[in-house]
Parts: C-alpha cells; sequence; structure tokens
C-alpha cells in the first residue's frame, strides 16, 4: 500500500492543455473518486498515474517514489478499465494469473491467489470459461479479480460500473466499497455519476475542464461547494440558483428579480447592489402558510416516500424536496421559507462561494 | 371452453397446410439465384469432371473410364509438376505472409508519413499481373535488368547471368515476383485485424508486465489467429492455382523446372490438346486443395476456441 502524491501535473496533446496544474494528495489506504462532466480530463489524469499517458508537466509520486519515467508494469498498480479489457481467448483463471505467470510465479502459489481471489468475488465455479461466455457483471467481476491477483500498492479504477445495469451498479457499488474495506488499498476511482462519488469516496475530488473545482469529503461538498459547478454538481436533485440583488435595511436581504425576498444570513461581506446568485438545495425550501415566498405549483412528482414539485419563482423552474405527501397540486399557489443558513451564496461573475 | 377449443383445432389446421407451402416459399424467391449458381458454377464443374473421363484427339473424343487417372500414375513430368507445385506455393506464401505481417505490424504504429508508405506498399496489388511478370523478367534479364549485376556484385553470383534461364534457380524468378505481387494482400487483410484489437486490452498487458514481445505472441498472435487461419487458407488456393507470372517469366522452363501444375494443366489442353488429360489433372489438384483446405479448417476450430 502507498500514498500517491499528484505535483502540479499537467497534460497537453499538442497545443491543447487538457489539464491545468492538478495537485492532490492521496493518503495511504483511502479511497478517492475522480468526478466530472465528460470530457473534463478524469480518464487521462487516471491513465497518468497508471503511466499510460505520459506526463507533460509536473510530478507523480506512488510512496516516496517518483514514477513519471517508470513503466506501468514497473508501478505496482493495478487497473479496472470500462471496457474490463479481459484477455478473449484466455479463460478465467487464465485472466486472472496472467501478471504472475508473467513474473513466473510458481504454479501453486498463482493458483492459491486466483483461487482465493475467485472466492472473495464468487467466481469459483466460472474459472475454467472464457470472456464471452460470461454476463457483464461476470466480467466485471473478473477484471475486478485480476486486479486484485496482483496485490498491487494502488488500485485504479476507469467507470468500472458503467456498463451494468441499474441494478447491478448499485450492487457492484457495494461490493468494491467492502472489497476496499477488506483490503484497505489505496484507490483511485473515475466516475461520471456524482451518486457513485457520493456513495463510495472517501474524499472526491471533483473536476471541470481540466481543473480541480474542490477536494474534500463527500458531505463536506455537498454542505458547502465551494463554487457553483460544485455546488450544481453534486446532490440530485440539483440545486436551485436563483439571481439577485443585495439590499441593505437593518436585515440584508437578496432581492429576486421579480421583487421577493430571502433573508441573508449576516456577517457576510456584502453591500447593496452587489449582484449574486443564490444557491437553494431542494429539501432546504419547505411549505409554510407565513412563509416570504409566493409562487405556484407546476409539476408534481410523487416517489411514495418523498415528493418533488417544481414551482414557478422568479420565472425559473425550482424544485422543491418534501419527505412524504406534501399535498400540493399543479396550478395550486403555495407560501414557502428557506432558511437563511442553509442558503448558498456565490458570486455571479467568478462563481465561487461567498457564504 | 368448447369456443377456445374449436378456435385452437381451426387455428392448426391450416398453419399445417401454410406450413407445407411456406417450406417451399423461400426456395421459389431464392430460384433465380440457384439457376444462376447451377449455370455458371456445377455446369462448368460437371462438365470440366466428365471430360476427364475422356480421351480427345484432332476430330473426336471417346470414352476411356478411369484411363487418364491411370495414365497420371506413370507421368513423370506431371509427379515433377507437384513437387514444383509444392514448392512454389511454400515459398510463396512463407515469405507473403511473413513480409506482410511485418508491414502490417510497422503500418499500425503512427509514423510520419504513414498513409504515404501505405498507399506505396498496396500499389502491387493494382498491377495487372502479367505487367508485374514481364517488369520482373526484365529485371532479371542481364542485358536489360539491374537484378543479375546486383546480385554478382553482392557475390551471391559468379556471373551475371539470367536467373530465370537456370533451372536450378529458375523458380525464384517468379517466386520473387509473387512475393512481391502478394505481399499487399497480407499487409490489407492482416492491418484491418490489428486495428480491432481494442489498445485498452495491450494497455492491461502492459500493466499486467508483458514485454513488447509477450505482448504480441500471448495476446496479438492468438487474436490475429483466425484471421490468419482463413487467409493462409485462401492465399494458398490461390497460388497454387496461379500460372499467370510464371507463365510470363519462364513458360515451364527451362527443362520443365518451373512447369506447376496449372501451367503443366494450360501445356497439355492447348499444346498437346489433349482435353481429357487436362482436366484429369484439374481434378485432381481440385481434390488435393480440398483436403488441404478441410484440414486447415479442422486445425482452426481445434486453436482458436474464443472465436
Ligand atoms: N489522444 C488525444 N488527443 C487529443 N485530445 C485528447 C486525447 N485523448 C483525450 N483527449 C481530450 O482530453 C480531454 C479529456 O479526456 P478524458 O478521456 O480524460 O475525459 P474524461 O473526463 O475521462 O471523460 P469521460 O467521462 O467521457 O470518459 C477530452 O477533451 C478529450 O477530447
Ligand atoms: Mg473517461
Amino acid at each position: 500500500m502507498a500514498s500517491v502524491t499528484l505535483q502540479h501535473v499537467e497534460k497537453d496533446y499538442g497545443s491543447l492543455r487538457i489539464l491545468h496544474g492538478v495537485d492532490l494528495e492521496i493518503a495511504d489506504g483511502e479511497f478517492v473518486v475522480l468526478v466530472g462532466p465528460s470530457g473534463c480530463g478524469k480518464s487521462t489524469l487516471l491513465r497518468m498515474i497508471a503511466g499510460l499517458e505520459e506526463v507533460s508537466g509536473g510530478e507523480i509520486h506512488i510512496g516516496e517514489r517518483l514514477v513519471n519515467d517508470v513503466a506501468p508494469k514497473d508501478r505496482d498498480i493495478a487497473m479496472v478499465f470500462q471496457s474490463y479489457a479481459l484477455y478473449p481467448h484466455m479463460d478465467v483463471s487464465k485472466n486472472m494469473g496472467f501478471s504472475l505467470m508473467l513474473k513466473k510465479a510458481e504454479k501453486t502459489m498463482i493458483d492459491g491467489r486466483v483461487g482465493s481471489a475467485a472466492k472473495r468475488l464468487g467466481l469459483d465455479s466460472l474459472l475454467g470459461r472464457l470472456p464471452r461466455q460470461l454476463s457483464g457483471g461476470q466480467r466485471q467481476r473478473v477484471a475486478m479479480g485480476r486486479a486484485i491477483v496482483r496485490d498491487p500498492k494502488v488500485f485504479l479504477f476507469d467507470e468500472p460500473l458503467s456498463n451494468l445495469d441499474a441494478k447491478l451498479r448499485v450492487h457492484m457499488r457495494a461490493e468494491i466499497k467492502a472489497l476496499h474495506q477488506q483490503l484497505k488499498t489505496t484507490s483511485v476511482y473515475v466516475t461520471h455519476d456524482q451518486i457513485e462519488a457520493m456513495t463510495m469516496a472517501d474524499r472526491i475530488v471533483v473536476m471541470h475542464d481540466g481543473y480541480v473545482q474542490q477536494v474534500g469529503a463527500p458531505l463536506d461538498l455537498y454542505d458547502r461547494p465551494a463554487n457553483i459547478f460544485v455546488a450544481g454538481f453534486i446532490g440530485s436533485p440539483g440545486m436551485n440558483f436563483l439571481p439577485a440583488t443585495v439590499e441593505k435595511g437593518g436585515k440584508v436581504d437578496a432581492v429576486l428579480a421579480d421583487g421577493q425576498r430571502l433573508r441573508l444570513p449576516d456577517g457576510l461581506p456584502l453591500k447593496d447592489d452587489d449582484k449574486l446568485t443564490v444557491g437553494l438545495r431542494p429539501e432546504h425550501i419547505r411549505l409554510a402558510d407565513d412563509g416570504a415566498l409566493k409562487a405556484e405549483v407546476e409539476v408534481v412528482e410523487p416517489l411514495g416516500l418523498s415528493t418533488q414539485f417544481y414551482i414557478k419563482l422568479d420565472n425559473q423552474q425550482v424544485c422543491v424536496f418534501a419527505m412524504g405527501r406534501a399535498g400540493v397540486k399543479p396550478g395550486q399557489t403555495v407560501r414557502l421559507s428557506a432558511d437563511p443558513a442553509a442558503l448558498h451564496i456565490f458570486d455571479p461573475v467568478s462563481g465561487s462561494r461567498i457564504g | 371452453m368448447t369456443y377456445a377449443m374449436s378456435e385452437i383445432r381451426s387455428a392448426g389446421r391450416p398453419r399445417k397446410k401454410r406450413l407445407s407451402y411456406a417450406t417451399v416459399e423461400p426456395w421459389l424467391y431464392l430460384s433465380p439465384a440457384i439457376v444462376l449458381l447451377v449455370a455458371v458454377l456445377l455446369v462448368p464443374l460437371v462438365i470440366g469432371i466428365s471430360y476427364s473421363f475422356r480421351k480427345f484427339s484432332a476430330f473426336k473424343s471417346e470414352y476411356v473410364g478411369l484411363g487418364q487417372y491411370q495414365a497420371m500414375l506413370s507421368d513423370q513430368v506431371l509427379g515433377q509438376a507437384l513437387v514444383n507445385t509444392l514448392w512454389w506455393t511454400v515459398a510463396s506464401l512463407f515469405f507473403q505472409f511473413f513480409l506482410g505481417l511485418g508491414l502490417a505490424l510497422l503500418l499500425d504504429k503512427p509514423f510520419y508519413g504513414r498513409k504515404l508508405v501505405q498507399a506505396v506498399v498496396f500499389l502491387p496489388w493494382a498491377v495487372p499481373s502479367f505487367l508485374s511478370g514481364l517488369t520482373w523478367a526484365w529485371l532479371f534479364n542481364p542485358i536489360i535488368g539491374p537484378l543479375p549485376h546486383w546480385l554478382f556484385a553482392l557475390g551471391l553470383k559468379a556471373e551475371p547471368t539470367n536467373v530465370l534461364s537456370d533451372p536450378a534457380t529458375a523458380m525464384w524468378g517468379p517466386i520473387v515476383a509473387n512475393v512481391w505481387y502478394g505481399i499487399p494482400f497480407f499487409a490489407i487483410t492482416l492491418l484491418a485485424a490489428l486495428k480491432s484489437i481494442p489498445s485498452e486490452m495491450h494497455e492491461a498487458a502492459a500493466i499486467d508486465g508483458a514485454t513488447p514481445w509477450q505482448r504480441f505472441s500471448k495476446l496479438t498472435l492468438p487474436f490475429l489467429a483466425p484471421t490468419i487461419a482463413i487467409t493462409v487458407m485462401l492465399r494458398t488456393i490461390w497460388i497454387a492455382t496461379f500460372a499467370d507470372l510464371i507463365f510470363v517469366m519462364t513458360e515451364g522452363g527451362p527443362a520443365g523446372s518451373t512447369s506447376t501444375v496449372p501451367v503443366y494443366i494450360y501445356v497439355s489442353a492447348f499444346k498437346s490438346l489433349d482435353k481429357g488429360y487436362a482436366s484429369a489433372i484439374a481434378v485432381l489438384l481440385l481434390v488435393l486443395l480440398i483436403a488441404y483446405a478441410i484440414a486447415l479448417i479442422a486445425i482452426r476450430r481445434s486453436l482458436v476456441r474464443h472465436v
């Protein structure tokens, strides 16, 4: 096991810069998830840690060792690919034992390791099958088994679950997490699915356009997103954003374009006429008869356990989340309130958090 | 209940009738194609085979049963032609395949000017075989071609004479021309197969610790195996029956040293005018090639399990 340290890592393809100086410290045994929209450079970063892409700038350390110019096989890492990349002409046990065979390990030792990994993943009865004779979920397990057998210092996962159906994905998510708790191997996991990130990660790295936007524990990102991008990316249903202007009169209010007012928390560095973007999580808007906000309900989505409904506020659709049955109907006008402490205030120009 | 029963029965009866019609119907649609196939493929084949049971002379032909086949048994020229065919086929195939594979591997890697090299490599295929035969014959001719002088300068030949006029070396002339002519086929097909190997598989192997040679022998080759089996089979048959180059360059000579079976068939049919004997040899070649194809397909089945 080992830590992974990235110092100002850059990646260029020709004159195009894909990664703009990524700094990241991954502790020994930590499960870190890289998350971000398609094309943000997550896979590229992971492949640079694996040694499959050259490093254009900066330094990558695995443990104490600088690995910028170390070949993939000498980095002591294992990678699980999105396509699984199994060897089609080898059966499951050969696939899993391939790396040990190349190291000229003894046959009994290979069989022992493959056997125990297979047992752990429930692959015992499939060892003689070829990849094409396996289901998607089984192939995924074989890919994991191939990684486990090597007993590497670091596991790298590139969207390993994205080819599975929704139910199996939830199941394998839990299995990977359980596996990590047993093996305690440092893991870097790439996904574009924020739910996977929230459920699996010790720490999440949110990326966008080749920049790291924020690094933190899942709930820290949820509770205190550093900017509008992170705020909108983390959480489902997503955060609502409303443009507003500051008005100070005794208390600080954010005035929406349609004149409605939201009370802001005290002690923020704001002055009159400052432009703001106010972020409101759907669960922080409550139905209240004496609420300051008035809006018309447009769509109601009852989910049984909870209800999501959309209101027309300030000419925007705003999502509201309530536990149980909310008892609202489309077309109805409701009063709502929002706790000032639960508001997220962003600078609309830079996008970064004010409070 | 009764309603349901009668329903089922009435649904069952016409289905039975329709079934017999249904078995005939597709054949009706296929009939134009079948007629065409029979006319174009089978009729000439059957007529050709039937010729092999007859003896032709200037103005008549007579049925001789297996007489032509018996004559083959004591034909030493045919024996020589079979040996020549084997030699011609194996040597051409060997060099075409390995040089083609090498080229395909080279063209699979990105390098500056790859597009141009690719176009040039595939050019020989576009040259008519007669033209390339003539060109190579001239290249080997010491009066107008440079090759004998180069071979002499390199010390490979005692004198700058024509390779094609010495029975001991004559076969190399058409073989070299054929290798040049056939490399593009293997290069194209193997390159296409190489391109279909997912790059992640090689990356996984690189992480697993495979050296480039191990990646080639343990991943690339097994992946190419089905393509190799089928292309080698097709190519063997083509080469074995391919007479253009030999005919243009040496006409089977000198002293029959480059006379392969197809050349001998041609000579028998049009020079000694015995179409019956020529047909019998053609049937022999056909049987040998079918046996070869069956053997290769069986080997391929047992070796390649993963497709
Ligand atoms: N070989 C390449 N040449 C040029 N640009 C590339 C190359 N590979 C990737 N890119 C670019 O780098 C950027 C990041 O790609 P990357 O594969 O890391 O995205 P990603 O975050 O993994 O996205 P996804 O979620 O779709 O997998 C993309 O904009 C892509 O177009
Ligand atoms: Mg990716």
